[in-house]
C-alpha cells in the first residue's frame, strides 16, 4: 500500500513501525536514557520507540520537547522515521531539530491503515509512505 | 518561501554556520506550516541548553537580532539554598558558567526566569514575538495582543540570531479568533483567589485542548497577575496557546470580535460543577502531611513576595516543612532592598533566582521529599504527573500550612 503525504522533514528511511492513538511529548511521555514510553495507561507504556517508525496522533505539551528529543538522538533512542496525523509546532521543531525524516497530512489516516510490526519504507523529501503488511 | 536579501545572505553561510542553520530550521518550520514569507521578531527569549547543539548554532554569531532574554533554569547558588545534593550544584553551577560565557558576549541577557514581561521583555499588541515557555507565550498573545507560536527552545533560538520568525499560525489575524467558548455562570467571582482562577484554567485547558479559547464572564476589573494564574495551567493540562477574555483583552471588546464573526465550534458552560472538577484535579496529596510549601510558577512578582511577607511577619514556619520562593534576579534584588528576604527567612523561608521550581529535580534533595503544597495550577498539575503528592490552594493556604505543618484547607 502507498500513502501520500506532505513533508515535515526531509529524508529516506524504512523499518518496523509502531503506533499510538494519543498525542505524543517528547517531555514526560519518554524515556530519553532508553527510548521508552514511560506513563502509566499509555498505549505504548514500556515499549521502545527508538530506531523505529513511529507513528502516532500529533503533537502536545512543553516546548521543551525538542530538547528531550536532542538527549535521546545522543543515546540513539530516537525513532528513525516519524508519520503522524497533523504536526504542530513543538514536534515539527523535534523532527527538524534532530533530522528526523518526518510526514503529516496523508491521503489516508496512518492510524487506521497502519498497525504495529507493519514495515514502513518512507521518502519523507518526496512525502511518500509505502506500506508492508506483516500479516 | 519568499527571502528577502539579507535573509538569503543567511541561508547562503554570509554570516556563518550558525546563522546559516538557525535560518535553515525556520524555512523548514515555515514551509511545514504554509508560510510565504518571515516576519521581524522584536523580542526573542530562549533556553540556553544542549552544549554541543548551542555552541553549534552560536558558531560565527556575533551579536544577537533580537532582544533576548534567558529562560529559568537551575543555577548551582540556588540549588545549594534549596537543599540539592553539593554534586548537582557543583555541576550547575559549572553549565551556567559555560553558558554565560557563550551567551553574554553575543548580546543575550542572562535573565533567567520564565516571565519575559516581568523583566522588560514586553511585546506590544501585534508585534512577532519568539519565547519558549508556554506560560509566557498564552500569556503574551492573550493579554498583551503581540503575536507568538508555540516555539520550541530551537525555534526561539533561531529567531533570536536571525531577528524573524515564519508568518504562520498564531502571526496571522484569521488564525487567531476564538474556537472554544467557555461561559462562566453561577460563579461569585468577587473574592475568587489565584487558586481558584487556576483550577477554572486548568478545567478550560482540559476541554480546550489546543484550540483558541474565548472566556465570558470573567469580572472586568480583573488583574494581570489572577489573568496569569488564570492562562498559565491551559497549555498544560491542553495546548492552548490564545485566550481571549471577553472585555478584558485587546483582542476581545465583545464576543463578536473575539469570534471573527463566527460560530464558536463549541460553547462550555463553568459552574460549580466544573470548577470543583478543575479543583479535584489538582490535588494529589494522601495526607495532611506537608513538606515542602512553594510559591513561584510563574516566577512571582514584588507585590506577590510582599503578601507572604506580611503573611510571615513574626511568624515561624514548622521545622519539618521547607518554604521556597522562586522569583527572577531583578525582583530578587528588590525583596532584598524592601527587607522581604530578610523576613522570610526569619520565619524559616528561601528566596531564591534562577530557578525553575515547577520542574524541582526532587531526587537531587540531601533531605528527601515528595510531598508539597503549592498556589500554582501550572506547577501542581506537572508535579502530580511526575508522582509528586500535590496539595493546592491560595497563598493564604499555602502559608498557613507551611506554618501549622499541616494542610488545614
Amino acid at each position: 500500500m502507498i500513502l501520500k503525504g506532505k513533508t515535515v522533514k526531509k529524508g529516506i528511511v524504512e523499518g518496523e513501525a509502531i503506533v499510538s492513538k494519543l498525542p505524543f511529548s517528547f517531555l514526560g511521555d519518554l524515556d530519553p536514557q532508553t527510548g521508552k514510553v514511560v506513563p502509566e495507561g499509555h498505549d505504548l507504556q514500556g515499549q521502545s520507540i527508538a530506531g523505529k517508525i513511529f507513528v502516532f496522533d500529533t503533537g502536545k505539551g512543553s516546548t521543551v520537547g525538542p530538547n528531550v528529543a536532542y538527549q535521546a538522538k545522543q543515546l540513539g533512542n530516537t525513532p528513525a522515521g516519524m508519520i503522524c496525523v497533523e504536526v504542530e509546532p513543538v514536534m515539527a521543531m523535534v523532527a527538524i531539530m534532530n533530522d528526523i525524516p518526518m510526514v503529516h497530512k496523508l491521503d489516508k489516516n496512518p492510524l487506521d491503515t497502519i498497525v504495529t510490526g507493519d514495515y514502513i519504507k518512507m521518502n519523507a523529501t518526496e512525502g511518500v509512505v509505502e506500506v508492508i503488511k506483516n500479516s | 518561501m519568499r527571502l528577502t536579501d539579507e535573509e538569503k545572505r543567511m541561508f547562503q553561510g554570509e554570516y556563518g554556520s550558525g546563522t546559516q542553520k538557525a535560518i535553515t530550521m525556520l524555512i523548514e518550520y515555515g514551509e511545514v506550516f504554509g508560510a510565504e514569507k518571515m516576519v521581524k521578531v522584536h523580542n526573542a527569549h530562549t533556553g540556553v541548553t544542549g552544549g554541543q547543539w548551542t555552541e553549534e548554532m552560536l558558531a560565527g554569531v556575533q551579536n544577537v537580532r533580537a532582544f533576548t532574554t534567558t529562560h529559568a533554569g537551575m543555577a548551582g547558588s540556588a540549588g545549594r539554598a534549596l537543599g540539592l545534593k553539593e554534586e548537582f550544584c557543583k555541576q550547575a553551577e559549572a553549565e551556567q558558567r559555560k553558558t554565560l560565557e557563550m551567551i553574554i558576549p553575543r548580546g543575550f541577557i542572562p535573565a533567567m526566569s520564565c516571565a519575559p514581561y516581568m523583566i522588560g521583555n514586553v511585546p506590544t499588541a501585534g508585534r512577532a514575538f519568539s519565547w519558549p515557555g508556554s506560560q509566557g507565550i498564552i500569556v503574551a498573545n492573550s493579554v498583551f495582543g503581540a503575536r507568538g507560536n508555540r516555539d520550541a527552545m530551537p525555534a526561539s533560538m533561531s529567531s533570536a540570531i536571525t531577528g524573524v520568525t515564519p508568518d504562520m499560525l498564531l502571526m496571522q489575524k484569521q488564525n487567531r479568533y476564538g474556537q472554544v467558548h467557555f461561559r462562566i455562570e453561577d460563579l461569585d467571582m468577587e473574592n475568587f483567589t489565584e487558586a481558584d482562577y487556576g483550577a477554572i484554567g486548568y478545567f478550560i485547558g482540559s476541554a480546550a485542548g489546543t484550540k483558541n479559547v474565548v472566556v465570558e464572564g470573567i469580572p472586568e476589573n480583573v488583574s494581570f497577575d489572577m489573568l496569569k494564574f488564570f492562562m498559565s495551567p491551559q497549555p498544560v493540562s491542553g495546548a492552548v496557546a490564545i485566550c481571549h477574555v471577553v472585555g478584558v483583552t485587546p483582542e476581545a471588546p465583545t464576543l463578536e470580535e473575539a469570534l471573527g464573526n463566527r460560530k464558536p465550534e463549541e460553547s462550555i458552560k463553568i459552574g460549580p460543577k466544573e470548577y470543583r472538577e478543575g479543583w479535584e484535579g489538582l490535588h494529589s496529596a494522601k495526607n495532611d502531611n506537608v513538606e515542602i510549601v512553594f510559591f513561584g510558577c510563574p516566577h512571582l512578582n514584588i507585590a506577590e513576595i510582599g503578601k507572604i511577607t506580611r503573611l510571615l511577619k513574626g511568624k515561624k514556619i514548622a521545622g519539618e516543612v521547607r518554604l521556597f520562593i522562586a522569583t527572577s534576579e531583578q525582583v530578587h534584588v528588590l525583596a532584598h532592598n524592601m527587607g522581604y528576604v530578610d523576613t522570610i527567612e526569619k520565619a524559616g523561608g528561601v528566596v531564591v533566582s534562577g530557578v525553575c521550581i515547577q520542574g524541582f529535580p526532587y531526587p537531587q534533595l540531601k533531605e528527601p521529599a515528595n510531598t508539597a503544597a503549592t498556589n500554582s495550577a501550572r506547577a501542581a498539575s506537572y508535579q502530580i504527573r511526575r508522582g509528586i503528592n500535590i496539595q493546592y490552594g491560595s497563598t493564604e493556604d499555602c502559608i498557613n500550612a507551611a506554618i501549622t505543618g499541616t494542610w488545614g484547607r
